[in-house]
């Protein structure tokens, strides 16, 4: 039985008939994180949103399985259902749907069972708690009038609520000031088990302080050019990403 | 106005061809004569000044045009006017006639199987009539008065003679005549000064005998310093085999008091729904008005409230979802009338699967207005291409010491929105639908839990098989 | 002469007849129209241009005519009546750096004025147009216009109406257009004079991606009276439409402004926009605003704001902080509000013209 739990194979994508992806590789392991640096506009969200099934994102060859199931052209929520988890690098809002509405029903669909209200409640506010979010935010509106900084938490305490498999973080940690993104980096190190993995966007690693990196992919022009261990993202903060852009 | 009724003319609706079905018999009555108004009066037993009250309305319905704006009335049968007015009319339908979506519609908003009957026009009067008598028990303890429009016009003559149409004059539009003319049933309530009437009156017709609340007639009276809160239909779809629903809402709230008048309307879907409302609103008192709009095939509504007296407030809530074969014309209107008055609205909605929404409004500060604030927020939301939204909003300020600001949007439910949903489990559906009631909840969260609840599940309904 | 128009600046949908906005009915005097002899071109024209006297050219249509914003009344009296006008051609691909200015002055020699003028900037075509209409003081002058533009594929077409009529003088200005596929139509409409100014205009976005930009700025004094009605309707797909008015309103002056954006079924990515804001300066005015949306496409964006107010207290304490008095304060937000279309106005001259016209009405009581 394989241990891989997401595997991409020469994966095409385009979007709005323009390619962006162009014969990506990646292979992610129970236990394992995965750390993915790039710069401006090689494809790094176009990857993200295309393992989550975007609209937008047509994969034009390759394949994206999950725990050895083809979920290429999975709808999005089968996707979350099957256990893949986003964090939103711009969160959308939902006025009129309170978070913790949301979050019951998001966790019913996804659990498939029903859910004991007061305690899915009691673990909300548990976990809101480590995160340090005000008890109030469980009322209110999905992301609406959230900060920067409360809409990452926001997306970390689901990621928390549903456990998911596979959880890709895409850009949780920008623009975030030093103490949210100690308590986001916590949230990951709750998270991370040996049964789930990690796909990791970022430019620093602020927010891998807590975690194990496995490798370090660099994405440029739509495929990766190289990969490495954690050291290779202080180098990329050294010395950019000229010497991996030229090589293509 | 052609191109709107060209629309209209597009929308299929075999499914309601039941209309003409119980109304053979009154054919041979063209228009609606003194003669047909007496035999009502006389039914209904009348004062003569009520008697005369009611023949002069009528000599204004049969003189005045049909409104020249808003939506098309061609479903309207003028000249089978008496089928609907005639006191014999056997209104009381046959379940058989009932159509079938409303039947699913009962079954699935879990609607008792007695008050179904009753709803559907086909039952008597339901068990809820002891909750009313007990309610009613209770608040006249307190010396309010709360009982059904016949009943007033004999026990509190007075008061009805007094107050009856004077802010709704039967002058103002040819429904209104019409129902000046035929009005009957409703309810009416009387709060005396400085009482606060701590639960919810509901209207009378909604525990009446079947077929009422066709020309009903609601008169409420909230004295000075006294506080209300009047809730009207309800969210099942109510059913009446004859099609025209031309009620009329008189709302008088006197200095310091509070009113607050909520309603949701799910008329059956081959009712055309004109319904006259209007609040006079005094020194320093204040109206609320929720009002869902649902139902019907053709709909014209428009709560009015006139701030009369300095410091007088007014807030509108309201939404439309208006599907297939409907075209809801709803809004508000506001006259600013005495200086320091202020006003808010807020509107919200959805049109879908072919449906009309035209939110309409009026918003008038005059000359003595001085320091007035209005604020008008309107929200559309279109699910699909097949649809209509229009947004007509008329503004119209005599004196510069005033804030009027107004607000409208129109667009649809972005994928985005439905991608991040989806992305978290939901089915396409379910997104949709949780982002609908999203939209909607600011409505919701001013109704009474039941109704919200009710509300909620409605639009889950309306919103079932919305991805084609 | 008898002035007797019907139907005049509709709203699309009609709504509450006693508000008063729904259009409306010309009945008035109005002197008898004479031959215009004033000389229009204070400029040589350039080449790429061609100008005909539309007095000498037979206008043909083949789709009918242009629906314009003021209606089939004022089209047709100005068809009927018109003593003079033009007709402005711009070739293919060609750029007219310098705008084409049209003075058309009133004066006692020429105090009736009836245009009838048609823009066709041919593809790929740019050319912006500003027509002047002024008038000497002391007589009672009428002016009546309609203006057709055509703005093929790729071409942009800058209409700039300027109308500092006198007080005792009519003014109706219509406008009428189509714009084809990634075609633009900026037009921006000044009303500061006459006894009753009257500015509409109807544009169609038939091409994929093409758009339209209005900007009016009206002021109205002693008893004038203005009306204004915009119709801009989405029919191609990812069509963009903006509509922008600012206004100040003073003794006893009234306007009504409609704005409607219709979105055909069909016009799939498009957006529209349309904002106005007036400043009430007296007590004795009258505002009246009826910004319209029509919809049957799911995918659009559209909206609308409308403020009406007094001067913000709090912005003029700041300036007489900063040691303006209130007069000059309040002349210095005043003419702040019009910024934002005096700046789509491509040309300094006719910009600063019109900031002094606008200081020189305004009243400067406190």
């Amino acid at each position: 039985m394989s241990e891989n739990l997401i595997e991409i194979k020469n994966l095409h994508v385009t979007v709005e008939d323009k390619e962006i992806l162009k014969g990506l590789n990646l292979s992610i392991q129970k236990g394992e994180v995965h750390v993915l640096m790039g710069p401006n506009g090689a494809g790094k969200s176009t990857l993200v949103n295309t393992i989550m099934g975007h609209p937008k994102y047509n994969v034009t060859s390759g394949k994206i399985c999950l725990e050895g199931k083809d979920i290429t052209h999975a709808k999005t929520d089968e996707r979350a259902r099957r256990g893949l988890f986003l964090s939103f690098q711009s969160p959308e809002e939902i006025p009129g749907v309170s978070v913790e509405n949301f979050l019951r029903t998001s966790y019913g669909a996804i659990t498939q069972k029903p859910v004991k209200i007061f305690a899915f409640k009691k673990e909300l506010e548990n976990t809101m708690a480590e995160l340090q979010m005000n008890k109030s935010y469980a009322e209110r509106a999905l992301n609406v009038g959230f900060s920067g900084g409360e809409k990452k938490k926001n997306e970390i305490l689901q990621m928390l609520m549903l456990q998911p498999k596979l959880a890709i973080l895409d850009e949780t940690d920008s623009g975030l000031d030093v103490d949210a993104v100690k308590i986001v980096s916590k949230g990951v190190e709750k998270y991370k088990n040996d049964e789930n993995g990690l796909l990791i966007i970022t430019h620093s690693t602020r927010i891998l302080e807590f975690v194990d990196v496995s490798q370090v992919h660099i994405l440029v022009n739509g495929r990766i050019v190289h990969t490495g261990d954690r050291s290779l993202i202080d180098e990329v903060n050294t010395s950019g990403f000229a010497k991996y852009e030229t090589a293509v | 106005m052609s191109e709107q009724k060209k629309h209209v003319a597009d929308i299929d609706r075999s499914m309601y061809d039941f209309k003409d079905k119980d109304t053979s018999k009154f054919k041979a009555h063209k228009g609606l004569t003194p003669e047909i108004i007496r035999k009502i009066s006389a039914e209904k037993h009348d004062p003569a000044w009520m008697l005369d009250f009611r023949l002069k309305s009528l000599e204004l319905y049969n003189k005045m045009p049909l409104p020249n704006w808003g939506p098309s009335l061609e479903d309207l049968d003028m000249d089978d006017i008496t089928t609907y007015v005639q006191p014999d009319t056997k209104m009381k339908g046959n379940w058989k006639e009932v159509p079938d979506d409303i039947k699913n519609t009962f079954e699935r908003l879990g609607i008792p199987k007695a008050e179904r009957d009753s709803l559907a026009g086909v039952g008597a009067q339901y068990d809820s009539e002891v909750v009313y008598h007990n309610v009613k028990d209770e608040v006249t303890k307190q010396g309010v008065v709360y009982t059904d429009m016949e009943s007033a016009l004999t026990e509190h003559e007075d008061l009805i003679h007094e107050y009856f149409m004077k802010l709704v004059p039967p002058t103002d539009h040819k429904f209104i005549a019409l129902h000046g003319a035929v009005w009957s049933g409703g309810s009416f309530v009387y709060v005396p000064e400085g009482v606060h009437v701590s639960i919810p009156l509901q209207s009378y017709f909604r525990l009446n005998a079947p077929g009422a609340g066709q020309f009903e007639h609601t008169l409420i009276i909230v004295e000075k310093n006294a506080s209300l809160h009047f809730i009207e239909g309800c969210s099942a779809p109510k059913y009446n085999v004859t099609n025209l629903h031309a009620g009329c809402v008189e709302l008088f709230v006197k200095e310091g008091a509070h009113l607050r008048y909520s309603t949701i309307e799910n008329w059956s879907k081959n009712m055309m729904n004109l319904n006259t409302k209007r609040a006079l609103i005094e020194k320093d008192a204040s109206i609320e008005w929720v009002s869902g709009s649902f139902g019907s095939h053709v709909s014209m509504l428009y709560p009015m409230s006139i701030l009369n007296g300095e410091g007088a407030h007014s807030e509108f809530t309201g939404i439309t979802f208006a599907g297939k074969g409907q075209n809801l014309d709803t809004g508000t209107r506001v006259v600013h009338a005495a200086p320091h008055t202020y006003s808010t609205v807020n509107t919200k909605s959805i049109s879908k699967d072919g449906g009309a929404c035209i939110y309409r409004s009026g918003v008038e500060v005059r000359p003595n207005a001085y320091g007035s604030r209005s604020s008008v927020s309107c929200e559309s939301l279109m699910l699909d291409a097949k649809s209509r939204s229009d947004t007509v909003p008329v503004m119209d300020i005599r004196n510069d010491d005033v804030d009027v600001g107004h607000e409208a949007r129109i667009g649809r439910i972005s994928e985005d929105s439905i991608f991040y949903l989806m992305a978290r489990g939901l089915s396409e559906e379910d997104a949709r639908a949780l982002i609908v009631r999203g939209f909607a909840e600011p409505v919701a969260k001013e109704l009474p839990l039941e109704y919200a609840v009710e509300m909620n599940n409605l639009i889950k309904l309306e919103m079932e098989g919305s991805i084609s | 002469m008898k002035l007797n128009l019907k139907n005049v600046n509709c709203l699309p949908t009609p709504t509450w007849n006693k508000l008063g906005v729904n259009g409306g009915i010309i009945d008035t005097e109005i002197p008898e129209i004479v031959p215009y002899t004033a000389d229009v071109f204070p400029q040589t024209l350039p080449k790429c241009v061609e100008i005909s006297d539309v007095m000498k050219t037979d206008i043909v249509f083949m789709d009918g005519d242009v629906d314009t914003g003021s209606g089939d009344s004022v089209r047709e009296f100005v068809k009927k009546n018109h003593n003079t006008g033009f007709f402005i051609e711009i070739k293919a691909g060609t750029k007219v750096e310098e705008p084409i200015f049209l003075n058309l002055e009133l004066d006692n020699q020429n105090p009736t004025l009836v245009d009838e003028n048609t823009i066709v900037a041919e593809p790929g075509s740019n050319v912006t147009v500003v027509m002047r209409y002024t008038s000497k003081p002391g007589f009672n002058g009428f002016h009546a216009g309609m203006t057709r533009i055509y703005a093929k594929n790729d071409a942009t077409v800058t209409l700039v109406q300027v109308q500092s009529l006198n007080e005792t003088s009519l003014h109706f200005d219509d406008v009428g257009g189509t714009v084809f596929e990634n075609g633009h139509v900026n037009l921006v409409q000044t009303e500061i004079g006459g006894s009753h100014a009257s500015a509409a205009a109807h544009l169609k976005l038939m091409g994929r991606q093409s758009g339209v930009n209005i900007g009016n700025i009206y002021l109205g004094g002693n008893e004038e009276s203005i009306d204004i009605n915009y119709l801009v309707d989405h029919y191609g797909q990812k069509t963009d439409c903006e509509i922008l008015a600012r206004g100040a309103l003073q003794d006893k002056s009234q306007k009504i402004f409609r704005g409607t954006i219709d979105f055909k079924r069909g016009s799939a990515g498009s957006k529209g926009r349309e904002e106005e804001f007036a400043v009430l300066l007296d007590p004795t005015v009258r505002a009246r605003s009826a910004p319209l949306i029509l919809c049957e496409e799911e995918d659009v964006d559209g909206q609308h704001a409308a403020s009406i107010g007094r001067i913000d207290e709090n912005r003029l304490f700041y300036l007489m902080s900063r040691g303006l008095t209130e007069a000059e304060a309040r002349k210095l937000i005043i003419e702040a509000q019009f910024t934002p279309i005096l700046s789509r106005i491509p040309i300094a001259s006719v910009r600063e013209d019109l900031q002094t016209s606008i200081a020189g009405r305004l009243n400067t009581h406190g």
